[in-house]
């Protein structure tokens, strides 16, 4: 049967999104199916991200976008499957669309609808903490912006209907059953919190004080219920006191389920730092039994949150919660650890909930026939984490098994690398490339501006006179052509803007309206296919930042409408074609490092068909996992490592360098030279390759001499020694009555300040095989936290059920070994049992997992990524892109990132072999339009860029002998950073550089308004200002109609002199508004900002310009209000100041036009 | 690299408030950090506000040179400005707004920076600093690589004195390095205590002594010069 070159993808949360977007870039038609109304699942709804804080909504709302204007990714939303057929390769699948009752295509996501509509139901998306109208989009950022009905709620008044100006609505529609040939499938259905309604868990559902984590997540978010003030839901009042229950519906068989849902202990830190951060009055508590931070940084962030915010943290299970009648506070029994009872009262408390399997997914596996384990989760293999029981359908994220973010997009990736293998052959088979005019040139031609101004229904013309904005855009110079149309980004504007073009011979073209943000690639789009650059496009936001946010004053939003319009223009005029450029790429791979990760990874390629070179620095393939026997779950590492050597020995497209030493890495994502001596004789070997996967791998800590008499004893063993002796030879254990394990050596203390993740559960492994080996054994256990996470938790009940005994010690006393007589005795004070001392024949040291130190440097060094304190590589982007490096065509996985379990290691392998593919897959790769350049002529060769540049893609090519700067196109990200810090202009960033900038500035000082009314230029950020401004709009946030906003990619592409500029060409104010600083889109590009803002701060008194007329502030995208109420201040700030002019003593200097 | 620190926007303003137009000259020389064109933009921005807030106007024109201490680059770059305007305000080092004000004799260069010192540049630490004051008689090769000049207070040619404790100096109370240790530390670890042990002769300071001046190579342009210098 022909393999299909499509693929479903079940569940549009964050890891079917990244799993449809690597199958889409490499080369296949994706099927996103999701049942709500928009993709983004459960990270939609989160305020922040731990362990860095990242603004949940922020880093998402660009992958939301990306995936839903993705050229291979058909999103179909408010779907579920209802049937399979075929097998591996080619199924049918039958879907059915529920009717939204209104049309898809038609809807433009304007929301009079919702605003009209009389019903007010429960908001699931604010978790039920506010209301929404029957007809309703799901959040604000929602992708695709399309509202729907909910029929449960709806009154059919038809309200909606009426006011519906695109006539998109239509109560007739039935549900649509379409069906498709897909090649293979992957289940990404996400999980659904535990809820503890039902059997009022801690009285949840019966006093109004008690919330879950979830809900609490969207009482601190900036666009929930409360817009980020802390309030509790019983009165209103910010409450002081607030507790935090940790394992509620997990690790708990009575409520919930067994296992760990592995996220609880983060998320529950997190909110409790955020909570302390958004009111510093609060006093947040976390009652936990372990707390179970075994990620990259996490002990970190549990550190900061006790020691620098305050937070509490209490080990103790809490039994029951019971209320004060009279002012709902809540009062906890709980006994400390050294046995004291303790009753205290609360004003808030929030449980922790559990993952649960998501209550479709029994169904879901019904009808896909794929097997579910115990818990009703999906069933896999340690070996192959994203395999389900039935050939051809794949699995990632929490329908497996709980776990973070990170883990899940890994896995997502991974499943995509598990496609990749299945239909290779069918790749590209079912992408259509789109026949597109010849560019017209329009170099040299004076600008031919047109015009299209939109109604949006009512949304724009109800505030702002959209007629006399167009007459009054006819009369602008260089303007040709100006209309008005209903909906401009509906289907026929698009065909009369292209005719428009023709009949006018138009070479710029400016529509406003919404946002650029959604609506820019649509007519981008639009004016290519009339042949014109699609740089030659701007959009003037008229909606989002001008009618929706001046809602009361018509005429002050016609006029900013009309400066916004002409900024446009102005920018538009200087408006030049850019071309993508075109790089083919080398379909070869290079995967440092021989382990189980780097075999992974390089059969995935080499199944695919790209050539790959296997690089071990060893003389044996199989990495650290030689030494190891067998997971937790009992399956054969050493087979698999005979298996994985024996299949990447026998495939004849991977060569395998052992004994190699790297001696170079040159050249760049598509095209990299690699130089390296290999084997006894120190054979010269050089090759191209595409790309570069990082699987350098780690290894045991090696206690330092005397370290719990390791070394001085022989029967003090590290816990790999033991493992060893289990398996191989076992008859010594025989004659012992006693082993001692102890936890965390040469983990979570000052030298390796981190969790090794996996210690815990390899101790429970071998304390269980050393039972089954003699059962009468005792075994002791020495721990700090038992972190055995996810499914794991299950052995470490079962460890407790065998009779091994686990004992708590604080970091401050850890155990004391004495010799005595001939068996060794362990001192610990413990908290809970005080002093205790046991006699042992054996003591198993848990020791953690190290990185390669300086050999891990130098390779960053040649590769030119960076390696966080301890030493691990570090990813682009700790949440969204754990297998990237921030340098575009290199690759990480395994432990080179940090800790991880063979199962994880093998999902990372096939993750990173996954993003590879999206570069290997291609022949050619395309360059972004929006790009710096270099000025040969002007370079002075100082190399300030590449100082600034965080993707290396900018610098002074030394070593060919010219001292002048060099941009390289592939792995430019057009923030313009380079361009603000080149000190002699030689740098210019495309699109949103001083020539296109400058002009706009003019225009929005060059405001004459009257009545003391204070002009404003606010320069925002494209990815979190920018975005946060959409959100005032989108949540009618008002402010003064006396800011006129210009869009830049980054702040820190802003340089010092066009903020300057805004002063002299007459503004009152400057308002720079960035990402929060760590949350940059460019990695760090506001660090910049920051630098040369404060710079300007420090000399604006000595210039004669009152500091307080410029503003810096940081702005996140879901913080709406935040900008709405910063406008409102900072313009009141600059009102009582006056004038510019004012601070002038010649009052005759004009600078207004 | 000559590092250089601007002036307070105050006292460049004092200077030149009784102009009306200004030229103001970047150098993309050595100065460091660079202040070229952005930087000579940025000040004339700054300068045309502050002028405004006295209630005058400020006309000016911001360029930039290849080099300033550049007679014939200051010359023939600057030349065709200049004639436009009342005064220059240079963003070099000392020795661009000396050999401006040389070259351009009719026209008055201020000087918009203050010159610190001839320093190198370590980018890991993110410092500048003086590692050679230019003496004239180099003892670099008999010193491992640290120059005494530069580093000991005293500028002495045969140290250590009895002013260093544990490898600080007293000048100063004992926060800075002593150079003579770190000699002696640098030539112990190549095996070259030779060097150090050996005595130098007392230094000729008058070459250290300003003004200071040095031909520069003479370029032979008669033909028949040039080929009697070849024999």
């Amino acid at each position: 049967m022909e393999k299909v070159g499509s693929v479903l993808v079940i569940g549009g949360g964050i890891a079917g999104i990244q799993a449809s977007m690597d199958l889409g870039d490499s080369g296949y038609k994706v099927y996103l199916v999701e049942s709500t109304m928009s993709i983004g699942g459960v990270m939609s709804q989160l305020d922040k991200t731990f362990p860095t804080n990242d603004c949940a909504i922020c880093i998402l709302a660009p992958k939301l976008v990306a995936a839903g204007r993705h050229e291979n990714i058909n999103l179909l939303i408010n779907t579920t499957l209802e049937k399979i057929s075929g097998k591996a390769g080619n199924f049918k699948v039958d879907l059915k669309q529920k009717s939204l009752y209104l049309d898809q295509e038609t809807c433009t996501g304007c929301g009079v609808c919702a605003q009209e509509c009389p019903v007010e139901a429960i908001d699931f998306f604010n978790e039920g903490l506010s209301k929404r109208a029957a007809i309703s989009v799901k959040f604000p950022q929602a992708v695709p912006l399309v509202f729907s009905i909910n029929q449960e709620v709806c009154i059919g008044c038809g309200f909606c209907k009426g006011v519906c100006k695109a006539k998109a609505i239509d109560y007739t529609l039935k549900d649509k059953k379409t069906s498709l040939n897909v090649g293979a499938v992957v289940l990404a259905p996400g999980f659904d919190e535990y809820d503890p309604e039902p059997t009022h868990h801690y009285g949840f559902g019966k006093f109004p004080n008690v919330v879950t984590s979830i809900q609490f997540e969207r009482i601190l978010s900036a666009s929930g219920p409360h817009s980020g003030l802390i309030l509790r839901p019983s009165d209103g009042i910010i409450p002081k006191k607030i507790a935090f229950l940790q394992c509620v519906g997990s690790r708990d068989k009575k409520h919930g389920a067994e296992y760990c849902s592995s996220v609880c202990c983060m998320y529950t830190a997190k909110e409790a730092v955020i909570a302390k951060e958004h009111m510093p009055l609060v006093q947040p508590t976390i009652f936990s039994m372990d707390i179970r931070a075994c990620g990259k940084d996490f002990d970190k962030y549990i550190d900061r949150a006790q020691n620098e915010y305050g937070v509490r943290y209490i080990r103790s299970r809490i039994s029951s919660v019971k209320e004060i009648s009279e002012s709902n506070d809540l009062i906890l029994n709980y006994e400390t650890e050294n046995g004291e009872i303790v009753e205290e009262v609360f004003n808030l408390v929030i449980l922790a909930v559990g993952a649960m399997p998501n209550r479709s997914t029994k169904e879901l596996a019904k009808t896909l026939g794929v097997e579910l384990n115990e818990e009703f989760f999906c069933k896999t293999k340690p070996f192959s984490p994203v395999e389900t029981s039935k050939e051809g359908i794949y699995v990632c994220g929490m329908f497996s098994e709980p776990k973070d973010i990170p883990e899940t997009v890994v896995e997502a990736s991974a499943a995509a690398g598990a496609v990749n293998i299945l239909l290779s052959e069918a790749r590209n088979t079912l992408i259509e490339e789109k026949k597109l005019p010849k560019e017209i040139d329009i170099i040299g031609e004076p600008p031919r501006i047109g015009v299209f101004v939109c109604h949006c229904g009512i949304n724009i013309a109800g505030v702002v006179d959209v007629a006399d904005v167009v007459d009054y855009a006819n009369k602008l110079p260089d303007v040709a052509y100006a209309e008005k149309n209903l909906y401009t980004c509906s289907a026929d504007t698009q065909t009369n803007i292209k005719e428009k073009i023709k009949e006018y011979n138009l070479n710029r073209v400016i529509v406003a309206s919404c946002t650029p943000r959604t609506h820019e690639p649509l007519f981008q789009a639009t004016i290519r296919e009339a042949g014109l650059n699609k740089y030659l496009f701007d959009l003037a936001n008229i909606r989002d930042q001008c009618s929706w946010v001046h809602m009361h004053e018509p005429k002050e939003a016609t006029e900013k409408a009309k400066d916004l319009v002409r900024m446009a223009i102005a920018k538009a005029r200087n408006l030049i074609p850019l071309q993508e450029q075109h790089v083919s790429v080398i379909h070869k791979g290079l995967v440092i490092g021989g382990g189980v990760a780097g075999m992974t990874a390089a059969l995935n390629l080499a199944n695919q068909g790209f050539e790959v070179y296997l690089v071990e620095k060893g003389d044996k393939l199989g990495g650290f996992s030689k030494n190891v026997y067998q997971t937790i779950e009992k399956y054969d590492v050493q087979g698999l490592i005979t298996d994985l050597i024996k299949k990447v020995d026998d495939h004849k497209l991977i060569n395998v360098f052992l004994n190699a030493k790297i001696n170079s890495i040159g050249g760049y994502v598509c095209n990299f030279t690699t130089r390296l001596t290999q084997g006894k004789n120190k054979e010269f070997k050089e090759f191209q390759h595409g790309i570069i996967i990082v699987a350098t791998g780690a290894h045991e800590y090696q206690p330092k001499e005397g370290e719990f008499l390791y070394g001085n004893d022989d029967r003090v063993i590290l816990q790999s020694e033991l493992e060893n002796l289990l398996f191989t030879n076992s008859e010594k254990i025989n004659g012992a009555e006693t082993i001692v394990m102890i936890q965390c050596v040469g983990s979570r203390n000052e030298e390796h300040p981190y969790c090794s993740r996996m210690c815990c559960s390899e101790a429970i492994k071998n304390a269980i095989k050393a039972k089954e080996v003699n059962p009468n054994l005792n075994i002791v256990i020495f721990y700090r936290d038992i972190r055995t996470y996810g499914f794991k938790e299950k052995f470490y009940n079962l460890a407790r059920e065998k009779g091994i005994v686990f004992i708590r010690f604080d970091q401050e006393n850890p155990p004391d070994i004495v010799k005595k007589g001939s068996r060794l005795s362990v001192n610990v004070v413990t908290p809970k049992l005080g002093k205790i001392s046991i006699d042992t024949d054996f003591i198993a040291l848990s020791a953690g997992i190290v990185s390669n130190g300086e050999e891990n440097e130098e390779l960053a060094k040649m590769l030119k990524v960076p390696v966080n304190s301890e030493k691990f590589f570090l990813e682009a982007h700790v949440k969204l892109r754990p297998s990237d490096f921030a340098t575009d065509g290199i690759f990480l996985c395994g432990t080179a990132r940090g800790s991880a379990t063979i199962s994880e290691s093998i999902a990372q392998a096939l993750s990173a072999s996954s993003r590879a593919t999206t570069i290997l897959s291609k022949d050619i790769l395309v360059t972004e339009g929006i790009i710096s350049k270099v000025n040969p002529a002007l370079c002075i060769g100082c190399n300030r860029c590449a100082e600034v540049c965080n993707y290396g893609a900018v610098g002074v090519r030394y070593e060919e002998g010219k001292m002048i700067s060099e941009v390289n196109p592939l792995l430019c990200k057009g923030c313009g950073d380079c361009a603000a810090e080149c000190p002699a202009e030689a740098i210019t960033m495309s699109h949103f550089g001083t020539s296109q900038i400058e002009p706009m500035i003019a225009e929005a000082a060059h405001v004459e308004f009257g009545n003391g009314r204070p002009r404003i230029v606010a320069f925002l950020c494209n990815w979190c200002s920018y975005a946060g401004a959409d959100l005032a709009g989108v949540s009618r946030y008002q402010y003064p109609p006396n800011v006129r906003t210009i869009r830049v990619m980054c702040s820190g592409g802003l340089p010092k002199r066009l903020i300057l500029q805004a002063f002299l060409e007459g503004a009152d104010g400057v308002f720079v508004g960035g990402c929060h600083i760590g949350d940059c889109h460019y990695i760090a590009g506001n660090q910049d900002t920051l630098r040369r803002t404060r710079d300007i701060e420090s000399k604006l008194e000595s210039i004669g310009i009152n500091p307080e007329r410029f503003l810096r502030k940081w702005v996140s995208a879901s913080e709406g209000k935040l900008f709405s109420e910063t406008m409102i201040e900072f313009v009141d700030k600059v009102k009582k100041l006056g004038p510019i002019e004012s601070e002038y003593k010649n009052k005759s200097i004009k600078v207004s036009k | 690299m000559i590092i250089t620190q601007q002036k307070d926007i105050e006292e460049i303003y004092d200077m030149i408030k009784s102009y009306s137009k200004i030229l103001i000259v970047g150098c993309d020389g050595c100065c460091q950090p660079p202040r070229s064109i952005n930087e000579a933009k940025v000040l004339a921005q700054m300068l045309e506000l502050k002028a405004r807030s006295e209630g005058k106007e400020l006309k000016w024109k911001a360029i930039t040179v290849l080099r300033q201490c550049d007679d014939r680059i200051a010359a023939t770059t600057v030349r065709p400005f200049i004639e436009h305007y009342d005064a220059i305000v240079s963003l070099s080092c000392g020795l661009g707004v000396v050999m401006m004000n040389k070259v351009f004799e009719n026209i008055l260069t201020y000087p918009a920076q203050n010159s610190l010192f001839g320093g190198a540049e370590n980018n890991a630490e993110n410092y500048f600093a003086e590692y050679c004051e230019t003496c004239g008689e180099c003892l670099l090769g008999v010193t491992g690589g640290v120059c005494p000049m530069a580093g000991c207070a005293k500028n002495l040619s045969n140290g250590p004195c009895g002013g260093t404790v544990g490898g600080k100096c007293e000048v100063g109370g004992y926060t800075h390095d002593c150079a003579w240790v770190k000699i002696w530390d640098r030539l112990r670890k190549f095996n070259r205590l030779d060097l150090f042990n050996k005595y130098r002769p007392p230094r000729n300071y008058r070459k250290w002594s300003s003004p200071r001046f040095a031909e520069i190579n003479k370029t032979y342009t008669n033909e028949e010069e040039t080929m009697e210098e070849e024999k």
